[in-house]
């Protein structure tokens, strides 16, 4: 299967904008949460959570352009702009591309003001901008029109496995040369009622510091925002590297395949009943990394896994595993340390027993 | 406040003109194209937002047509609605 | 790009206001019975009933009851599933030792969208979680591959009313790629009380009966129903010898780049999907026996279809099926694919319905009456939101 060689890279989230902000939060291994208060009526419970930002969009859009755009559609927009940027292609974006977006839950905060206008006024008073936006393909077509990437254009919406689900279509775009690059992502956005719910779901069991590798407990911050990229036919190397290999499926089927000796890169987010199915595909002793207390936990999140690990091919070295690590595991858990000649494999898995993953591997050619 | 002042102050906020004032729109000014540079998706914003606003109805795009050319149009419109 | 490579359909499934599977679908379309109705599931305050086409209780099959646990676009897409499944002679206990993808195109099965427990939120109530639960179980694709056990790639497209007609060109490519051996694709979504206001919001929901292409056309009606079709391999296919119902021959797509709402007056993006689906599947225009068009109904979808299609194909027979199952959003490329392979095997195609008066700006026009068919293909194509096109070819395998 065609490799498909990172371009550009751009990251928005709880850590800040872009690649510098994302890169220091990796080196540092300090995160920065927000307070939400996710109990309506009740300002007394408070919550930590990743918020992203989306001003600096006004760097490559007026408010004109903007006006009738959410925030949702704003993090994609942000997210896909600045991979552009880092690739080069801004203003320049050339024919053949192709637009991939991977959404869990897509344009929530959108979706629900399109109920307040019908609750608020009426059925006759419903929102039409709000119903467009709350499409979840709408960001797509934001990207695609500020942009003007003509190409083949697709959202795919599957929970904590739409990362993984998405990239898998774009790799078959460039396998079968429908197009020459593709602008993927994740993006994924908080909202009240998401806050109400991980309230209803877990309140209980809050926490102040994720630790992805206490498989047993119940660590999840929620996160939210876009990592983007650009990915192309591999020609010549990009110190980024190259996806290798995308496989998605459930583990009823048997276990996949995995890459040999690779360092991982966790999807393990601090819901406990998707970290207790890692020790089913991870082997013992393997490598072991999780960022996730750096972006918090969204469907999304083997977005930023992604971005996570073209950083450490770029620089040649991995960040340590943020927050606190647990002392007992079958794991190797990373410090900083050397990548070496090791590939990076970034698995998601979710509470059903569906994996996801994909392999970063040095640039070729 | 008059339809139009109310009209123009709707635009601005509702529609979310962010990079101009209510003052700045001229009553003759076009809402469509060139002028205010709004769309299709505005024009049937608008009607909701008339209706939110004015509880007035309207049930067809052909009906707003004329009456959506500018401020001054719509006024008229929206005065001889609330008459009628 | 590589040459033409079909991939196999051995199933098709279907349920809709039309019918409850295929083969009463089709009996509806050619005897031209369409019942669009206000909404029976739901009240609304508008001062007009726009007619919707719904899916009676009576055509889910047994063993998919209501259960409270599942979206109804869920249960939908099961349905069709099921059909498709037993029309290609598969025992689903027999795929659990394959790999068996899913690929589903929706809109609202994929949207947190539950109008009760919003309203309770707000009103400062805590509302239970039952609605969230069944939303997070109800991801279309996941709970079709969950319901029979499937362990392939799983994927839900979400590209508006282009999902069903993507999903089955990026099953094939699946399936041609050897991701999978078996893959079940298709679209499925349901009729709600928010798609509802929010096409009545866009104001292009018709209060008549919808009619498609037709001078007087005021919008679409909403439908809702599902559509799925079993993709096969080749070498699932030498072992099997099941009967080979259609081939999937191409598949296009493209988008406007033009505005969230509107199509592009000129269909550049719908003319690349149309190129790009031609190229793909190796036929010539002359092989296109006739096309699906989206035909909503709405002034300005119809008016691209037309312009298009005049420049493209403008000696190819064409209709609109939105007359006997409105629109029904993500599920309308898959159905549309399944009448598609359904009429093709007929030999001839039903009058489009809701179509009388021609618009004379129209450079063609869709067919007035049952029309007998010539050529070893057809094409099926839809746009969305957003200025997604996607284009879909069936057919009999053509020269190599």
């Amino acid at each position: 299967m065609t490799r498909l060689s990172i371009r550009g890279v751009g990251v928005v989230g709880g850590f800040g904008c872009g690649l510098e902000a994302f890169d220091r939060a990796l080196v540092s291994g300090v995160a920065s949460t927000m307070q939400v208060t996710p109990v309506p009526g009740n300002e007394s419970v408070l919550r930590s959570a990743f918020l992203a930002d989306t001003a600096p969009l006004e760097e490559f859009l007026n408010k004109r352009a903007l006006r009738r755009i959410d925030h949702f559609s704003r993090l994609a927009l942000l997210g896909s702009h600045l991979a552009l940027q880092d690739a080069g292609m801004l203003g320049a974006i050339p024919e053949r591309v192709g637009l991939v977006i991977a959404s869990g839950y897509g344009a929530l905060r959108t979706t629900f003001s399109f109920l307040d206008s019908i609750i608020e006024d009426g059925d006759s008073c419903a929102s039409p901008t709000h119903f467009s936006n709350s499409v979840h393909n709408a960001a797509a077509a934001h990207v695609a029109i500020k942009l003007n990437i003509g190409g083949p254009n697709l959202t795919v919406s599957q929970f904590e496995m739409s990362v993984s689900s998405a990239l898998l279509t774009a790799q078959l775009w460039l396998e079968e040369g429908r197009v020459d690059h593709v602008v993927f992502g994740g993006v994924d956005e908080y909202s009240a009622v998401l806050g109400y719910c991980w309230e209803r779901f877990l309140g209980s069991e809050s926490t102040e510091e994720m630790a992805p590798f206490d498989l047993a407990r119940q660590t999840a911050l929620v996160g939210e925002g876009s990592a983007f990229f650009v990915l192309s036919r591999e020609e010549t190397a990009s110190p980024y590297g190259a996806i290798d290999r995308v496989s998605l499926g459930h583990l009823s089927g048997g276990l996949p395949i995995l890459p040999k000796d690779p360092v991982y890169i966790l999807g393990a987010d601090g819901h406990r009943q998707c970290s207790a199915k890692y020790p089913e595909l991870v082997p013992q002793g393997a490598s072991v990394a999780s960022y996730a207390p750096l972006y918090g936990s969204l469907p999304v999140g083997q977005a930023f896994d992604l971005a996570a690990a073209a950083l450490a091919m770029r620089d040649g070295r991995l960040c340590a595993t943020p927050g606190h690590v647990a002392e007992e595991t079958d794991w190797q858990i990373v410090g900083t340390e050397e990548l070496g000649q090791r590939d990076i494999c970034c698995l998601k898995m979710d509470d059903n027993g569906g994996y996801g993953f994909l392999t970063v591997t040095k640039g070729r050619g | 406040m008059a339809i139009k002042e109310k009209l123009k102050k709707i635009l601005v906020e509702e529609l979310n003109l962010e990079d101009m004032t209510a003052e700045e729109i001229e009553d003759s000014t076009p809402l469509f194209g060139e002028g205010l540079g709004l769309d299709s998706l505005d024009a049937v914003e608008l009607v909701v937002l008339i209706q939110k606003h004015f509880g007035i109805e309207i049930q067809d795009m052909e009906e707003g047509r004329e009456a959506f050319e500018s401020v001054e149009t719509l006024a008229g419109f929206i005065d001889e609605r609330l008459k009628g | 790009m590589s040459g033409p490579s079909p991939v196999a359909v051995t199933g098709v499934g279907c349920l809709c206001a039309a019918g409850a599977n295929l083969a009463a679908c089709m009996e509806s379309l050619f005897k031209e019975r369409r019942h669009p109705a206000p909404p029976s599931r739901f009240e609304t305050e508008h001062a007009i009933r726009y007619p919707v086409f719904e899916v009676s209780e009576g055509f889910f099959p047994p063993e998919l009851p209501e259960d409270g646990q599942l979206l109804r676009t869920s249960r939908l897409a099961l349905a069709a599933t099921l059909e498709a499944l037993h029309d290609a002679d598969w025992n689903p206990e027999d795929l659990k030792g394959l790999r068996v993808g899913v690929c589903i195109g929706t809109t609202v099965g994929s949207a947190m969208n539950s109008e009760e427990f919003y309203r309770d939120y707000r009103s400062g109530k805590r509302p239970e979680m039952t609605p969230i639960e069944r939303f997070l179980r109800s991801n279309p694709a996941a709970s079709v591959a969950r319901y029979f056990g499937l362990s392939g790639p799983v994927q839900t497209v979400v590209n508006a009313c282009s999902s069903g007609t993507d999903a089955l060109g990026l099953a094939a490519s699946w399936v041609r790629n050897g991701l999978c051996d078996v893959a079940l694709a298709g679209g499925a979504d349901e009729l709600t009380r928010v798609t509802y206001n929010g096409f009545a919001s866009l104001m292009i929901a018709d209060a008549e009966p919808v009619r498609p292409f037709d001078l007087s056309r005021r919008g679409l009606n909403l439908g809702e129903g599902a559509g799925m079709l079993v993709l096969e391999s080749e070498k699932i296919q030498q072992v099997r010898k099941a009967k080979i119902r259609s081939h999937l021959l191409g598949y296009g797509s493209a988008c406007d780049a033009y505005h969230l709402t509107a199509p592009s007056p000129d269909g550049s993006g719908l003319i690349r999907a149309l190129d790009e689906a031609m190229q793909s599947s190796g036929c010539r225009s002359e092989d296109i026996a006739f096309v699906n068009a989206h035909g909503t109904g709405t002034p300005d979808n119809d008016r691209v279809e037309s312009t298009v299609l005049g420049k493209v194909l403008p000696r190819t027979p064409f209709l609109s099926t939105k007359g006997f199952t409105g629109h029904t959003l993500g599920a309308a490329g898959a159905l549309e694919a399944a009448f598609t392979i359904a009429c093709l095997e007929a030999g001839r195609i039903p009058a489009s319905a809701g179509f009388s008066k021609p618009d004379p700006v129209f450079p063609i026009h869709p067919v007035t009456r049952e029309v007998a068919i010539e050529g070893r293909a057809a094409l099926s194509q839809s746009l969305a939101f957003g200025g997604n096109n996607a284009v879909v070819i069936f057919g009999k395998e053509g020269p190599q």
